[in-house]
């Protein structure tokens, strides 16, 4: 193997697990606060359909970035507003955010673009490359250092984290449990956003409804994978990534002889469920994640 | 009182009715004075708690007045009652788990917080030592006592509502906490003591107000106060009424215990070896502070956790670790400890909760497993008959019904199954005296008719009260087993406290 | 009097039930009325269509209840799974791969009474063992079902779509499967529409399943299991059992709405490319049960409600020209709203406290 294809085997590595990385570690810091999103899926897909549309509208990547970013927030509020406020089911308020994007997402393609199944977003509205890399691959390495130093190294972490472990200490220490659980609602769900239009609008650069392609669950396994630590939420988000990428590798190898390419597709599943199995026992979750906090 | 002293807190006519009509106090009112230390007295559901929970803004009161230093107050929340210098202590402190001492103490300060005192002159000054950098989960709740008052002084209270605080202390703890206590005093604190506890109120207390059913029935200064006087204003009559009791005649051996260890969820040891039998016809007692391991006994002798080492004989069969149906079935009934999350299913309706755990039962099975619903209501029905459960109707969901008619629901099915041994783990916690009564003399006429009982309870009273012989549990070890009849409460109180029974001289 | 005061009780119960679905079914039009709108679309004919093929007439009607057929079922193994405390969202897998299942048993040389038996076996074994694979995951490694369902709805869509395009394929039709024989199929209720037989199984299983629930000790424990883990332990019961009962129980109603969308649906009587004609079978049943409250009952109404939402997608689509995805979209708002516990009572309260 030459220097290059190691490179780019690093690269594509690289690619498929940056929108692991920002999903898992958006819900983390969302879980940490007691908030447990299942819609990670659907806001992918949304932010990935509005990042197209408004990148493509004004042929601004940069706009099409925030849209994607923005309109993961306003479902992270939503879901927030139902959780944290109102106190309804984590999961299926989370379900509810998928099957909404699932259903407008080809409605939304065919009523911009009038086109049915998929569209592919001109060269200008691409996200252009930095130093030859992607700028949003860039950003989540960035991004995740800095999400584990504010939720255990500042007081604003430790009030985040009370939230999800204990909301009625929380609040009896003077920590406004719902505004907090909203905040990390809306910020988790943009993470997911920006994953979203990472897809669409940098690394595939096209939106279908299938765009996701469970990825959005793979990160809840990630979530937990990870003990709800985003370093370690790097490590498996690159494991996950890596699955991906052999799917391309196997299918020009000489194993494609062997087991056809369609059923190839599993590799992220079965690895999924393989290791998902195999880890789990000593995580441990924030004790009131998905647990409504009801004041007495 | 001399009259230069100033008047920190002053209740008039709080009363409070709750919106399902419930009249929890009466026209309370109360004085206390800065630097003092005050004692409410009262017992379980005598009103303590709210009235104290109106002065820290968690609950509103329906009427009356509340004047700190002098001024009239009304909180929106908590939050107001914080930044006027009023702090509580909950009986369960309000500390998170997983994080240090320290992390809490930090938790949730408002950004433009200005410590009056640093930390370490705090500590310094109140003489409150704790481990700073230890995690709540990994320190006794004393230590977590302390660490929330330590909280709550950083936060600049003047006034301390501590509630209930020594429940889960040891005598040594507590008496290290009241040497704090005084501390807090001659810094000018003022404490507000609220307990059942007459010999702590008596020994800590300035001036002391009682509570009864939401009423305050006396006011005094300690230095006037006998235990007597305290306990006939507690609870409106001169002395407890010992329940009757025959002699007991002790037959065979039911159930046997042997070096038994038992593991917390957490993996550390609950229980290390403990050994003990229970005979037909008498009332076995386990005493403790909780969470010494009686729980988790408790738990592996009825084959809801597993038991790592040892034995468990119940009618002279080896049933260390068996399935609950099969102790059931061999002529166990079990009342577990927390009749909420445990003994009952709240969102299902009375009549199915009357068959929880003999659901299988033939008799109340048609062929295919299907139920045959008139052998369940003629059961059901008889229990409501029998136990006196107060409900409107057999469908209505558990989590309708008190606390009192809940436990009943328990005991009665426990009951119903006729059983040899009944293990009951605090079986009146909670309750009004008259569902404790009924309760209690359920349990000797179980033992007077030649079964046998294990009560579990941190009831002193209720432990001393009914068994025949009594054991107490301390850190997983029993400190020792005897007749009641030949100790003392003190003694007793001394073994809860972690002194073998050895060590204080009875053999 | 007792009677009369439970049945009142009763009666005030359901009503509260229905007026909640409603409410979020009103809320759940009203955004999308306003997506609709958002789109370029008129909201008014969007909906006037939609629901004039769902059940302006008799075919409309015909249709609707052709997809409440399978959508009982998976709304059923949805519901089943969070009475016992799960969040089994594997129906969608189950449906493709009992499918599968239906295609195995046809390819097969059998004399010709034997197809219905086959399919229906080999559809609903595959279903059911797919299931479990989720539950042996839970119960031994405490895996999240709702990760590994999804993951094998995955697994399940890609070996699917890997078997009807290598293995099962039709010489002559390549996009779809070979097809179910004839004497493999179910009978057509009503000529010239998609109504088949199969509702009356669907009907029989949903009521089998109520009197299982609430009439059996099986049942009891299930829902003990859900409501009370620590109570159900104490009171015998085994979880692991049970949540395996769950899973296999939710596995079959899935497989047997599988097999006979497969068999029953004309006029394809195959799995034809990408699946389309299975995809978001299992998922709108989570719906259905949502709004059916987890109720067996409820789910009856529920499925025809969502199944009409379904055929009138099509007709909505050709006459107002917007794409029918968005009826999906509208079930995703519905469900959101009905994830607010007591959303009447919060209303209420809210507005007496002004």
């Amino acid at each position: 193997m030459d220097e290059a294809m190691l490179l780019s085997i690093l690269l594509q590595t690289a690619y498929a697990s940056t929108p692991l990385l920002l999903s898992s570690t958006g819900e983390i810091l969302s879980e940490r606060a007691g908030i447990v999103n299942i819609g990670l899926e659907g806001i992918m897909l949304l932010s990935g359909f509005v990042g197209v549309v408004v990148g493509q509208e004004t042929l601004n990547p940069l706009l099409g970035i925030l849209a994607g970013i923005g309109a993961g927030a306003l479902v992270g509020l939503i879901h927030g507003m139902i959780t944290a406020y109102m106190k309804g089911d984590h999961v299926i308020s989370g379900l509810g955010i998928n099957l909404f994007a699932l259903g407008f997402v080809p409605y939304g393609i065919y009523a911009v673009w009038g086109v049915r199944g998929y569209f592919n977003p001109s060269d200008q509205a691409k996200v252009p490359k930095v130093f030859g890399v992607s700028p949003i691959f860039i950003a989540s390495l960035v991004l995740v250092p800095l999400i584990y130093y504010i939720l255990f190294k500042t007081r604003f972490g430790l009030s985040l984290r009370a939230c999800g472990e204990d909301p009625h200490s929380a609040d009896a220490s003077g920590v406004r449990v719902e505004r907090m659980q909203l905040l990390a609602s809306v910020i988790g769900a943009s993470f997911s956003g920006l994953a979203g239009v990472f897809m669409s609008l940098d690394w595939l650069t096209t939106i279908t409804k299938d765009l996701p392609a469970g990825r959005g669950f793979i990160a809840l396994a990630i979530v937990n994978f990870a003990n709800w630590n985003p370093l370690l939420g790097l490590l498996g988000s690159y494991v996950f990534g890596f699955s991906w990428v052999a799917i391309e590798w196997l299918k020009i190898s000489a194993l494609k002889q062997v087991i056809p390419v369609t059923l190839l597709n599993t590799i992220p599943y079965l690895v999924t469920l393989a290791v998902t199995a195999g880890a789990l026992g000593r995580s441990r979750p924030p004790k009131y994640a998905g647990v409504p906090y009801k004041k007495e | 009182m001399p009259p230069e002293k100033e008047v920190a807190i002053e209740m008039v006519n709080i009363s409070k009715v709750y919106p399902d009509g419930v009249l929890a106090l009466d026209k309370v009112s109360l004085t206390i004075y800065k630097g003092e230390i005050h004692g409410i007295l009262g017992e379980n559901g005598a009103g303590k708690t709210t009235l104290m929970r109106i002065l820290y803004g968690n609950i509103k009161p329906t009427g009356g007045k509340i004047k700190v230093f002098g001024k009239e107050v009304s909180f929106g929340s908590s939050k107001d009652a914080i930044k006027i210098g009023i702090g509580m202590v909950h009986q369960h402190p309000s500390l998170v788990p997983v994080f240090t001492a320290l992390e809490n103490i930090y938790l949730g300060l408002p950004s433009n917080f200005k410590e009056q005192v640093s930390l370490k002159e705090l500590i310094e000054r109140t003489g409150i030592k704790v481990p700073l950098e230890e995690r709540i989960e990994d320190v006794s709740l004393g230590i977590a006592q302390k660490v929330e008052i330590l909280k709550v002084l950083y936060r600049g209270a003047e006034i301390l509502i501590l509630d209930e605080p020594t429940t889960n202390m040891t005598v040594e703890e507590v008496k290290e906490f009241f040497s704090t206590l005084r501390n807090l005093k001659k810094m000018g604190k003022t404490i507000i003591f609220i307990s059942h506890k007459l010999k702590e109120v008596l020994d800590i207390t300035d001036n002391i107000t009682v509570l009864r059913r939401g009423k305050v029935s006396g006011s005094l200064p300690t230095s006037q106060a006998t235990p007597e006087e305290l306990a006939k204003l507690m609870v409106g009559r001169e002395v407890f009424l010992k329940l009757e009791k025959q002699g007991s005649r002790p037959g065979e051996k039911i159930l046997r215990v042997e070096d038994l260890w038992v593991k917390r969820n957490d993996g550390s040891w609950a229980v290390k070896g403990v050994s003990f039998e229970v005979r037909y016809g008498e009332i076995f007692g386990i005493a403790g502070v909780e969470g010494n391991g009686q729980s988790e006994l408790i738990e592996a002798i009825t084959g809801l956790r597993r038991a790592e080492r040892g034995k468990v004989f119940f009618k002279g069969e080896n049933v260390t670790n068996a399935h609950p149906l099969k102790l059931y079935t061999m002529g166990l009934a079990h009342i577990p400890e927390d009749r909420q999350k445990t003994g009952l299913i709240l969102d299902m309706s009375v009549a199915e909760n009357s068959i929880l755990g003999i659901h299988r039962k033939r008799d109340f099975l048609r062929p295919m497993m299907i139920f045959n619903e008139n052998k369940i209501k003629e059961h059901v029905e008889r229990l409501i008959q029998q136990y006196e459960i107060v409900v409107s109707k057999i469908n209505a969901p558990a989590r309708s019904l008190s606390g009192g008619n809940q436990q009943k629901v328990v005991v009665g099915r426990e009951f119903s199954k006729t059983p040899d041994l009944i293990i009951a783990s605090q079986p009146t916690r909670g309750l009004d005296v008259g569902a404790t009564e009924y309760i209690r003399s359920l349990l000797l006429k179980m033992r007077n008719n030649g079964k046998a009982v294990l009560l579990m309870s941190s009831d002193i009273d209720e432990v001393m009260g009914l068994s025949d012989r009594v054991a107490v549990i301390y850190e997983g070890e029993f400190m020792g087993i005897s007749e009641t009849s030949s100790v003392s409460e003190k003694e007793i109180g001394m073994m809860m406290g972690g002194y073998k029974m050895g060590e204080i001289g009875i053999k | 009097m007792s009677l009369q005061l439970k049945l009142g009780e009763r009666y005030k119960e359901i009503l509260f039930s229905i007026s909640e679905v409603a409410l979020a079914t009103l809320i759940g039009i009203g955004i999308s009325a306003i997506l609709i709108k958002a789109g370029g679309y008129s909201p008014t004919s969007a909906f006037f269509y939609l629901f004039k093929g769902a059940f302006g007439n008799l075919y409309g009607l015909y249709t609707s209840l052709s997809y409440s057929t399978p959508l009982m079922l998976t709304g059923l193994a949805f519901a089943l799974s969070v009475r016992a405390g799960l969040f089994n969202i594997g129906a969608e897998g189950q449906v493709y791969i009992a499918a599968l299942g239906a295609i195995i048993a046809a390819s097969l040389a059998l004399p010709s009474y034997l197809y219905l038996l086959a399919e229906f076996a080999i559809g609903i074994g595959l279903a059911v063992m797919w299931s479990l694979f989720a539950g042996i995951l839970k119960v031994w490694k405490g895996v999240n079902e709702v990760v590994s369902t999804i993951m094998l709805n995955w697994i399940a869509y890609w070996v699917t779509e890997y078997s009807r395009s290598n293995i099962f394929y039709d010489p002559l039709s390549p996009d779809r499967t070979i097809r179910i024989p004839i004497t493999g199929r179910l009978p057509i209720l009503v000529e010239n529409t998609q109504l088949y037989s199969g509702i009356f199984i669907s009907l029989i299983v949903v009521i089998v399943t109520y009197v299982i629930l609430w009439k059996t000790a099986l049942g009891y424990e299930i829902r003990a299991v859900g409501l009370s883990p620590s109570a159900s332990k104490y009171a015998g019961i085994k979880y692991s059992l049970v949540a395996l009962e769950a899973f296999a129980l939710s596995g079959l109603f899935a497989g047997i709405a599988g097999v006979m969308e497969t068999i029953g649906r004309p006029p394809t009587y195959a799995i034809v490319t990408s699946l389309t004609n299975l995809v978001n079978l299992g998922f709108n049943g989570i719906t259905v049960s949502l709004i059916g409250r987890n109720n067996p009952i409820g789910i009856i109404p529920a499925s025809i409600f969502i199944g009409g939402l379904m055929a009138g997608a099509t007709s909505m689509q050709i006459f107002a020209g917007v794409p029918l995805e968005m009826v999906q979209a509208v079930q995703g708002i519905i469900v959101m709203v009905l994830a607010l516990p007591g959303i009447i009572r919060l209303i209420k309260s809210k507005i007496r406290r002004r």
